[in-house]
Parts: structure tokens; C-alpha cells; sequence
């Protein structure tokens, strides 16, 4: 299940409004793979940017979500609170939102802006990255324990404890490192700016200049950066002090300082181009050999030796110790989920026999939802979201099952007392200006059902791992263990200055196409077109390194050039990142470019759903053939096939298929009840009754036909035109 | 085509906005023909001047210079060049007489011969000035006083009809309405936002009726009886007359919008960006219904969009505008067809089309105009590459365009 990076399971939405309760969302269902972009379209008010705020946890106040869940990385994202979303939302997932210009603060210039979410999410993150950290190694400890004799735990101990130590240990020596090559190519870029204006011969003031050179240098005090060039710093710094002192009123340059100058500069660059050091086979030295300094002198022979120093007294050990204890821990859990399957297998038994007790129910839930966080393997990096979250869920839609039951009971009897009254009242001849509120009876099959569903989802996980379990690799498990090792200890140390975030932030300007960075980081954003604020929104949104990255309508503001140069930016980003993209839009045009599998929404549901081919090429349900017919292409003459009407008003939803009254092909139970999802193929689904056996056969539009046609003729071999 | 009715003619119209020291030039030296019953394209990005083109033309804006005959009467007409003219005549006349004064000065002999060639020099420049203000002053007077000829004119018309005849209460009342009649009320706009375009406090009747109270007629029932007429002719009901505009969905306001314009009886529409802010199925609502009024009332439209499969769809003829300057005008099938100017073909790769693999294959092309052209002395116009077909382009570009067809 490590494919899927987000799940949204059965999501019911609903607004309370002065006129009634608004269902925005009523049940929807769809999973986003690793590195695709799935792409959600639909008219307006079809639940699109409903669903994409409930991910990140900031749907409007009237908001109410009536059931489901999003699983993300083993958490349950509807169930959070506000401060555990804060730290998902913007580092996890993150948003580029539909109006360039009111995401972005008018009164604070655009570089602030881009490093705010870098400092802030810093400060938050490294606490806990401390404590996963720990927890994670003494699983790793306590699976070494087993999987090997008494006799070597002295030596598994002293294993742990210089991961422990060093692994953390390079990260700072790194840090530092980097703080100070940052300090150098600050001095760089504004060095290089004053020589420019000196070339044009502006006033300038040298020895402020020079005082602000000096100060930066000092900051540069990292041993691996300038320990190699102690004398001709001395001497650099030697010339700035003496500029420093340089008359106030005296602007010009004389040769032999601009020389200096030039010195410096050309220093500067030999410090920052030097190769980095590998700094934990450094770090590791340092450890096993106290007092070492290994800064003089560092060179790519002693890199060398020091990595192979690291890999023969250390790493080579370390790894075939982490191996056996996957497979440890790997082979501990297949044994549990065994277990496991026979406790759902009864709890299920006990759910479909009926008269459920509450008491006894909640108790086997408990029992069975803690054995299945207990058959978790600890050490797999990559969360399996269903088990994590199955305790909790579980036992909430229990208790919503006896919350149900409880209240069915009142509003019956609510109902009928209300009822009584309003008949005696018309029995009297009185005019009466109230009506009978029908009885929410809610359907206890179905939560039942509900909760059974679950069970199975969960069953056939582990059926399916039980089956698999000689694929397991510890090789690749034990790499990806020691670089979710890596990361977390980056983020134990990772320091987050206003310097090093400025770099960040500048190479993020780069990377989305803003030229001149360092000019631009210090304008305000109304200084931008539409299609570079919307690129500021980008790196801002890609500031901390999200996984997912929700688009809500990108490109909608913007023209046709600029919006294929945005879509462009997206897709490479994606690439280069590994992001996983919704893309949220109206426009099929734009998600034909975008998209590996397409959700089309209608009035809060998913109506048709398959990969971006599936959808164009072969659509099944009326209202993706509603839509394609209705957007004109460069060859179409005859008029448009447009949509009839509006979408339905969603506090009265209608009864049966939503689409019913706009559809030409709508047949009787079109407007009785609610279509299924029929299955097309394996990854194409259409929620429509023309799918049904039953059904009579009827062909999508001609307008389409003809057009999926010329598509396929010309299979994009002449340039569309 | 040559010989359709011309019903718009724009002539080096440009529209300039001053912003401090800065003069932004919205609109450059833009000339175009639309002729009756054709709907005229016009696209490029976002703020390249197709709006304040539009507006120009309504005279939203007072035009900078150039002029805009609507039914072979000018309607619009810019005094800027004859400023420009004069000031120029005047630098020149300046130059002409330091010269000679210093040559006098120098020679004293040639005195008398250079003041009389001053003199014929001042004389001349007073010439050319009263000529560009005399020609100032018709154009502020044209500008101002379009409908009021207007009206003469249909005076005068209705005169000689009832020469002979007997002078009835029908007469009076077409007086009447010829008095008040104007020319530019019959060019009407539809606006881009329908939310922001429609008077939140008004009914819809009151904002579709607005129109015809300003033109002076009185009679409620006839008001009444029109705008239930227009509502039925743009697919609403007699029932939305009296809600609000908040009550209604996008593609509804829009028709509001679009009833509103059409209440005048317009021979032309200028149909900015209607389409643009609303969602793919109701655009396509919109579209049919200018279609079908297109044909039922014989407008002529000037569509203003951004969107070039909706432009390519609706459009008779296309014009391109980059930067203030139309760069390319031919026939929507043409343009398509045979895009000449670097512009359009960036513009034509740019669309996006529902068909995954061409879209994974299609190759956007960036139009970078310096690198692009070389006007440094060979000074660009716009011209006629084939019948039909014009683009904006100096000697050598014009030479190669000719070659590619």
C-alpha cells in the first residue's frame, strides 16, 4: 500500500447556511499515487476546492464533516488537531491557490514572504524529528537484541550509540559548514555588485562598504572552508580594515585598491568552489579518535581515506546488523498479522450476526484495533495508513452506530408527537404555519456495513502482505531505513537562519524562472505580472519541500501564454521533486497536458474516474460527454452542444443521479436512485446506469465521437492544426 | 468582401494613459474595418490593449488621437497629432529663424533678405497652426456634438417624409424619438465580470429598462412588455424581473448583461470577454445564445477574448494585438491556417486542446521580439501580405512572409 501517498476514503461534507444545511460532498473516494498527478474537474460548486481544502484542514467555519477519512502517513487528517495539521500543512502539503494576487500579502516584499514558512516550520519540526529519531533507533536496538545473542550486546549497544552520536554530529559540523558558505557568497554578491558600481564610476562609500565586508568575513569561521588559506585572508582582511579607514568625503577608487579588491574576490570564490567535505566519515573520525582536527589539511585524499576509514570499521558492520534486524522485526510482524486475521475474521462474524451489544462491542473492537497496531512492522519507513489509523476509526464509527441507534428512537418519536399535534391542529380548522420536520432516521445497515467494509479492507491488506512476504528485500529496507535516518537527523540539526534561508529562497527563485532573484527578492508584489506572482505563489508553496502539492485552479487568472508556461513549471517541478500533484480545474484543455488519471466531479460526487487516456479517448458518462462537447476545438463549426440548465441547488440534492435533469439520455431510475460506480476497466469507473447490463445502448454524442476520431487519426502527428 | 458595408472603421486609433513622467501606450496606431453583420475577433494576452480598444470605440475613454467612423460618421476623434503637428512646425520654424538671425548677425548685408525670409517663415507657421486648430476644434466638436448631427440628420429625414402629408400625432411622437435619438447607443457592450457588472441594488427589470428611460421613452407598459420580450430572447423567464442579480448564476447574470445590451436594439456589440469568467458548460450556453441572436437581430460583434478555440469558433475574421500594436489581421481560417507573425504562432501553440497525446507532444514556442526582429532602420508598418491578410512587418520580414505562403 506504499504506493498510495494519500487516501481519501467515503468523504461527506456539508455547510450549514441560513437557508439549510448545504451537501457539498456527499461520499467520495479516490487515492493519490507516488509522483502522479491526479486531476480533478468539474463546473463550479461541484465540491472541487472543497475537497482540496478539507486536506489541508482549512475548510470555512460552517463547515461540517458529516463522515470519512483522509489518510496520509499513517494519520487519519480529519482527526488531527489544529497543531499537529500545522505541522502537515505547507511542510507536507501545500497549496498554490487559485488568485495570484490575494495569496500573497501586498505589504510585505516577496523574499520575507518566501522564507517565513522556512523559519517557522524550522523551529517546530526539530523537536519531534528528535523524538522520532530516538524512537526509531531503539526499535532498531530492541529488534538486534532478538535477532542476535546476549553475547553481542555490548557490541550492538556501542553500534547504536555512535550512530547515535555521530550521524547527528556530522549534520552540525555540516550546518556550520554551510552558514558560513553562505556568509562567503553573501560577500560575493555584494562585492561583485559594488565593483559594477564602481566600473560606472557612481558615488559610493567605500568605507562603509568595507566595514560591512569585514563584519560578514568574520562570520566566515569554518574550519574546512578556510583553513587552507589562512595567510591571504589575513592579508584581504588587512586591506578592508585599511579601506574601512578611508576618508569619508573620498569616494574614488585607486588602482591598487581595486586590485585588492579583485583579490578578495577572486579568493572568495576559490573558498566557496572548493569540494565539500564528506562530513560523516569526518564526523565518525572525530568520534572513534577524540581531539582530532581534521580541518587542516583537508584535501580529496584524506576524503578518501576517511570514507574508507568509515566503511571498513564501521558501516559495514552497522548495515549487516540493521539487515537482521529487519527481517527480525519484518518476520515478527507476519507471525502477528496471522494472528490478526483470525480476530477480524471473528469480529466481523460478530458484526454481520446483529444484535450488537455496545459494551461488548467496543471492547472487541479495542482488543482487536490494538492488536493491529501491534502487528505494525516498526522498522518499514513507508506507513501503511489503514492499520495505523484502524483503531480509532473503528471505534468511532461504532459509537456513531450506537449514537445512531439512540437518536433514530428520538426523532421517531419526535416525529410522530409532531405529527399528532399538527393533525390535531388541522382537525380544528386552525390555520397552521409550520410544517412536520421529517425523522432523520439514519440507516444502521449501513453504518454496519460501514464498519464490515473496513474490516475487509484491512483483511485483504494483510492477506495480500501474508502472500507476498518472501518479496521482502532488506537490502532496499535497510537503505531506505538509513536515509529516513538521514533526513530526520538533518531535521534534528537543520537550522534555519535568515542567511541560509535567503540562499534557499534565491535558488527556489531560480528554479521557478524568476530572473535577477536577488533584485526581485526585495520587491513587493504588486511590482509583478499575473503570470510571476503566480510563480512567487509556486516557490512559496514549494518553500519547505512538500510532498503533495495541491493546485486549485492555477492558471484560471491568467492567459493562454502565460498559462502554458505555468503548466510547464509545474510539470517540471514535479518531475525534478518527485511531487505528488491534484490539480484542480475546470478546463479539460489544460488537464490533457497535465494529468495521469482524471476525477470528474459533479454535485459532490465522483461521476467518472480512469487514467487521462481512458477519460478522453473512451468517456462513459453523460456529463464528461456533456463537457467535451460543450468546450469548441480549432475544427469545430456546428454549434455546441451546451449543457442545459444549472447544477441542482444542494440543500434539496436530488434523489437520484444528480445529472439527470441536465442529461438528454436520462432514463426513469435516473431520477429514483443513485447510481454505483460500474467498473470499465481495471482504473476506468463511471457512475453512470447507461453502464448497467440492463441498460439500453446508447453512443456518446456525435460532436465527440468525431473528434475522438480525427484525435486518434492524427494521433498528435501533425501539430494539431 | 470589398463590397460589404463598411460598419465600424477604426484609423490609427491610440490610446495613451499618462502615469507621472511615463506615458503608457495602451493602444498604438491601431486600424481595422468591421463590416456589417460579421463578428470581428480580437485577441492577445492580458493587457495588450483589446479592452481599451473596445472602450475607446464606445468612447469609455477619450481617444488619444486617430479617429472612429461608426456608419460612415465620426464618432471618435483624437486632437493629439495635430498638437503634435503643431508643435513640431513651430520647433522647426524656431530653428529656421535662430539660423538666419545668426547669419544676419554674421553678414550684416544679407539683413534685410533674411527678415523677409523670417517673415514668410512666421507667416507659414501661422498657417499650419490655424489649419491644425481649425482641424482640432471639428474634432472636439465631433467628438461632442456625434449624436447631436445625428439627430439633425433623422430630423431633417423625418421632414422631408411628412413634406406632403399631414402632420399627425405619429409625426410628434418620431420627433420626438428622433430628437433624442443617439448614434453611439447604438454600440453596446457586454463586460467581462457579471458580477460587477450588474447594479447589485437594481432589479433586473430596472437594469434591463435603464436603457430605454434614458432614451426618453415614458410608457411603463411598453417598458414592461420590451423587457419581458428581451428576457424570453435570452433564454430567461418573465419571472426573473423582479429578483436581484445575486439571485442568479453566472451564465444567467451574463445574459442579463447580454439582454441589457440588446434592449437598445444595437447594430454593433462589443463583447468583452464575455465568456472568460464563466465555466466550460455555461461559456458554451453563452456562445450559442450570441449565435442565435447574432443571426435573429443581424448584429455585428466585436469579440474581445483570450480564449482562441472560443475565438476560433465565433469569429469571421481575427485580429492579434501584442503590446498596444496589432500585429497580425486575416480571416479566422487563414490566421489559422497560415499564422505569419513569430506572435501568433506562439499564441496558436500555446492553446491546449483535450486530446492527451498531442498535448504530450505539442511544443510551445516563445516569442521573444527582440530577438526576433530588427527594426533598427527598416521601420515596421502594417501591410498587406496577401488579399486579406495583413501583418505587421518592415521590408525584408515582409519579403519572407510572402515567400512562406
Amino acid at each position: 500500500m506504499a504506493d498510495n501517498i494519500l487516501e481519501v476514503k467515503k468523504l461527506k461534507i456539508s455547510f450549514r447556511t441560513n437557508n439549510g444545511t448545504v451537501k457539498a460532498i456527499r461520499d467520495i473516494s479516490f487515492e493519490l499515487k507516488r509522483g502522479e498527478t491526479l486531476a480533478i474537474v468539474g463546473e463550479s460548486g461541484s465540491g472541487k476546492s472543497v475537497t482540496s481544502k478539507a486536506i489541508l484542514g482549512i475548510s470555512a467555519g460552517n463547515a461540517i464533516i458529516d463522515s470519512g477519512e483522509i489518510l496520509y502517513d499513517g494519520k487519519d487528517l480529519l482527526k488531527l488537531t489544529e497543531e499537529e495539521m500545522c505541522k502537515i500543512r505547507g511542510d507536507k502539503i501545500s497549496m498554490i491557490f487559485q488568485d495570484p494576487l490575494s495569496a500573497l500579502n501586498p505589504i510585505v516584499k516577496i523574499g520575507p514572504q518566501i522564507i517565513e514558512a522556512l523559519i517557522l516550520k524550522n523551529k517546530a519540526s526539530r523537536k519531534t524529528a528528535r523524538k522520532e529519531f530516538n524512537q526509531k533507533l531503539e526499535v532498531l536496538k530492541q529488534n538486534m537484541y532478538e535477532s542476535f545473542n546476549s553475547d553481542q550486546k555490548a557490541t550492538i549497544d556501542d553500534l547504536i550509540q555512535a550512530y547515535d552520536n555521530f550521524s547527528i554530529k556530522s549534520l552540525e559540523i555540516e550546518t556550520d559548514y554551510n552558514q558560513s558558505h553562505a556568509e562567503a557568497t553573501e560577500i560575493i554578491s555584494k562585492l561583485e555588485d559594488f565593483l559594477f558600481r564602481a566600473s560606472k564610476h557612481q558615488s559610493l562609500n567605500v568605507a562603509d562598504y568595507a566595514k560591512t565586508f569585514l563584519n560578514n568575513f568574520k562570520k566566515v569561521t569554518n574550519g574546512f572552508l578556510i583553513n587552507n588559506y589562512l595567510d591571504r585572508i589575513a592579508t584581504s582582511k588587512a586591506a578592508l580594515l585599511e579601506l574601512s579607514k578611508t576618508d569619508k568625503d573620498n569616494d574614488e577608487l585607486t588602482e591598487e585598491q581595486l586590485e585588492k579588491l579583485n583579490e578578495l574576490e577572486s579568493l572568495l570564490l576559490e573558498i566557496t568552489n572548493q569540494e565539500k567535505p564528506d562530513f560523516l566519515s569526518v564526523a565518525f573520525y572525530m568520534y572513534s579518535n577524540k581531539d582530532a582536527d581534521l580541518s587542516k589539511n583537508y584535501n580529496h585524499d584524506t576524503k578518501q581515506m576517511l570514507a574508507e576509514y568509515l566503511q571498513t570499521n564501521f558501516l559495514a558492520k552497522f548495515l549487516s546488523f540493521v539487515e537482521k534486524a529487519l527481517i527480525n522485526s519484518h518476520n515478527k510482524s507476519i507471525i502477528l498479522k496471522q494472528e490478526v486475521l483470525s480476530c477480524l475474521d471473528a469480529l466481523k462474524q460478530y458484526f454481520k450476526a446483529g444484535n450488537i451489544d455496545k459494551k461488548e462491542a467496543i471492547e472487541k473492537v479495542s482488543i482487536a484495533g490494538d492488536l493491529v497496531l501491534k502487528s505494525i512492522d516498526q522498522l518499514d519507513v513507508f506507513k501503511d495508513s489503514l492499520a495505523y489509523t484502524f483503531k480509532d476509526s473503528i471505534i468511532a464509527n461504532v459509537k456513531s452506530y450506537f449514537y445512531s441507534a439512540k437518536s433514530n428512537v428520538k426523532e421517531a418519536e419526535r416525529f410522530e408527537k409532531q405529527t399528532a399535534k399538527y393533525e390535531a391542529l388541522v382537525s380544528k380548522g386552525k390555520h397552521i404555519d409550520w410544517k412536520v420536520v421529517p425523522a432523520k432516521i439514519v440507516d444502521l445497515n449501513d453504518l454496519v456495513e460501514n464498519i464490515i467494509s473496513k474490516i475487509e479492507r484491512l483483511e485483504a491488506n494483510y492477506i495480500k502482505e501474508i502472500e507476498n512476504k518472501d518479496d521482502f528485500s532488506s537490502f532496499d529496507s535497510s537503505l531506505a531505513l538509513i536515509e529516513y535516518f538521514k533526513k530526520k537527523a538533518s531535521e534534528v540539526v537543520y537550522k534555519v537562519t535568515k542567511a541560509i534561508a535567503k540562499e534557499q529562497a534565491i535558488k527556489l527563485m531560480e528554479e521557478v524562472g524568476i530572473s535577477e532573484p536577488r533584485l526581485r527578492y526585495k520587491q513587493y508584489p504588486f511590482e509583478f505580472s499575473g503570470g510571476m506572482r503566480q510563480r512567487i505563489v509556486i516557490a512559496i508553496a514549494l518553500a519547505s519541500n512538500p510532498d503533495v502539492l495541491i493546485c486549485d485552479e492555477p492558471t484560471t487568472a491568467l492567459d493562454v501564454t502565460i498559462q502554458s508556461q505555468i503548466l510547464e513549471l509545474i510539470n517540471k517541478l514535479k518531475k525534478e521533486r518527485n511531487l505528488s500533484v491534484i490539480f484542480i480545474t475546470h478546463d479539460l484543455g489544460v488537464v490533457a497536458n497535465m494529468a495521469d488519471r482524471i476525477a470528474v466531479m459533479y454535485a459532490g460526487k465522483i461521476v467518472e474516474y480512469g487514467t487521462s487516456e481512458e477519460v478522453f479517448y473512451s468517456p462513459a458518462h453523460p456529463y464528461t460527454w456533456a463537457l467535451l462537447s460543450s468546450m469548441p476545438d480549432l475544427k469545430t463549426t456546428e454549434k455546441l452542444d451546451a449543457i442545459p440548465g444549472t447544477p441542482p441547488n444542494m440543500i434539496y440534492p436530488p434523489v437520484g443521479d444528480a445529472f439527470a435533469a441536465r442529461n438528454k439520455y436520462a432514463m426513469k431510475i435516473d431520477f429514483e436512485e443513485q447510481p454505483p460506480l460500474f467498473k470499465i476497466t481495471d482504473t476506468h469507473y463511471a457512475a453512470t446506469w447507461l453502464l448497467h447490463p440492463d441498460a439500453p445502448k446508447v453512443e456518446m454524442p456525435k460532436i465527440i465521437k468525431d473528434r475522438i476520431e480525427r484525435m486518434k487519426q492524427e494521433g498528435g502527428s501533425e501539430d494539431g492544426r | 468582401m470589398e463590397d460589404r458595408e463598411v460598419l465600424l472603421k477604426v484609423e490609427n486609433l491610440c490610446q495613451y494613459f499618462r502615469m507621472g513622467k511615463h506615458v503608457n501606450r495602451a493602444v498604438d496606431n491601431v486600424s481595422f474595418e468591421i463590416y456589417r453583420g460579421e463578428v470581428f475577433g480580437l485577441v492577445g494576452e492580458s493587457g495588450c490593449g483589446k479592452t481599451t480598444t473596445g472602450r475607446s470605440i464606445i468612447k469609455l475613454y477619450d481617444v488619444t488621437s486617430g479617429d472612429v467612423y461608426f456608419k460612415g460618421r465620426r464618432i471618435c476623434a483624437g486632437v493629439q497629432r495635430y498638437k503634435d503637428a503643431i508643435s513640431a512646425a513651430k520647433k522647426q520654424a524656431k530653428e529656421q529663424i535662430n539660423k538666419l538671425n545668426e547669419d544676419s548677425k554674421a553678414n550684416p548685408d544679407n539683413k534685410s533678405y533674411n527678415d523677409s525670409k523670417i517673415a514668410e517663415i512666421k507667416q507659414e507657421l501661422s498657417e499650419t497652426i490655424a489649419t491644425n486648430k481649425r482641424l482640432i476644434a471639428e474634432c472636439n466638436y465631433d467628438q461632442k456634438h456625434c449624436d447631436k448631427l445625428y439627430a439633425k440628420d433623422l430630423v431633417e429625414k423625418l421632414n422631408k417624409n411628412y413634406e406632403n402629408k399631414e402632420k399627425d400625432d405619429e409625426y410628434y411622437h418620431y420627433l420626438k424619438l428622433a430628437k433624442k435619438a443617439k448614434l453611439v447607443t447604438q454600440i453596446q457592450m457586454i463586460f467581462q465580470d457579471p458580477i460587477a457588472s450588474l447594479n447589485p441594488r437594481m432589479t433586473v427589470q430596472e437594469i434591463i429598462a435603464e436603457g430605454l428611460i434614458i432614451k426618453g421613452i415614458t410608457d411603463k407598459k411598453y417598458i414592461q412588455e420590451k423587457v419581458y420580450e428581451i428576457l424570453e430572447l435570452v433564454g430567461l423567464v418573465k419571472e426573473h424581473a423582479t429578483r436581484y442579480p445575486h439571485e442568479f448564476s453566472g451564465g444567467q447574470r451574463q445574459r442579463i448583461g447580454i439582454a441589457r445590451a440588446i434592449i437598445m436594439q444595437p447594430d454593433m456589440i462589443i463583447a468583452d470577454e464575455p465568456v472568460s469568467a464563466l465555466d466550460v458548460s455555461i461559456q458554451a450556453q453563452v456562445i450559442n445564445l450570441l449565435n442565435e441572436l447574432r443571426e435573429k437581430l443581424g448584429l455585428t460583434i466585436l469579440f474581445i477574448a483570450h480564449d482562441l478555440s472560443v475565438v476560433k469558433y465565433f469569429s469571421d475574421r481575427i485580429g492579434v494585438m501584442y503590446y498596444g500594436k496589432l500585429v497580425e489581421l486575416a480571416s479566422s481560417d487563414e490566421l489559422f491556417a497560415h499564422p505569419l507573425h513569430p506572435y501568433t504562432r506562439a499564441l496558436l501553440s500555446a492553446i491546449p486542446l483535450p486530446d492527451p497525446i498531442y498535448e504530450k507532444k505539442r511544443v510551445r514556442k516563445i516569442y521573444n521580439p527582440i530577438a526576433e526582429h530588427d527594426y533598427r532602420t527598416d521601420k515596421p508598418s502594417f501591410r498587406e501580405i496577401s488579399p486579406n491578410h495583413f501583418v505587421y512587418c518592415n521590408d525584408q520580414e515582409e519579403k519572407n512572409y510572402k515567400e512562406q505562403l
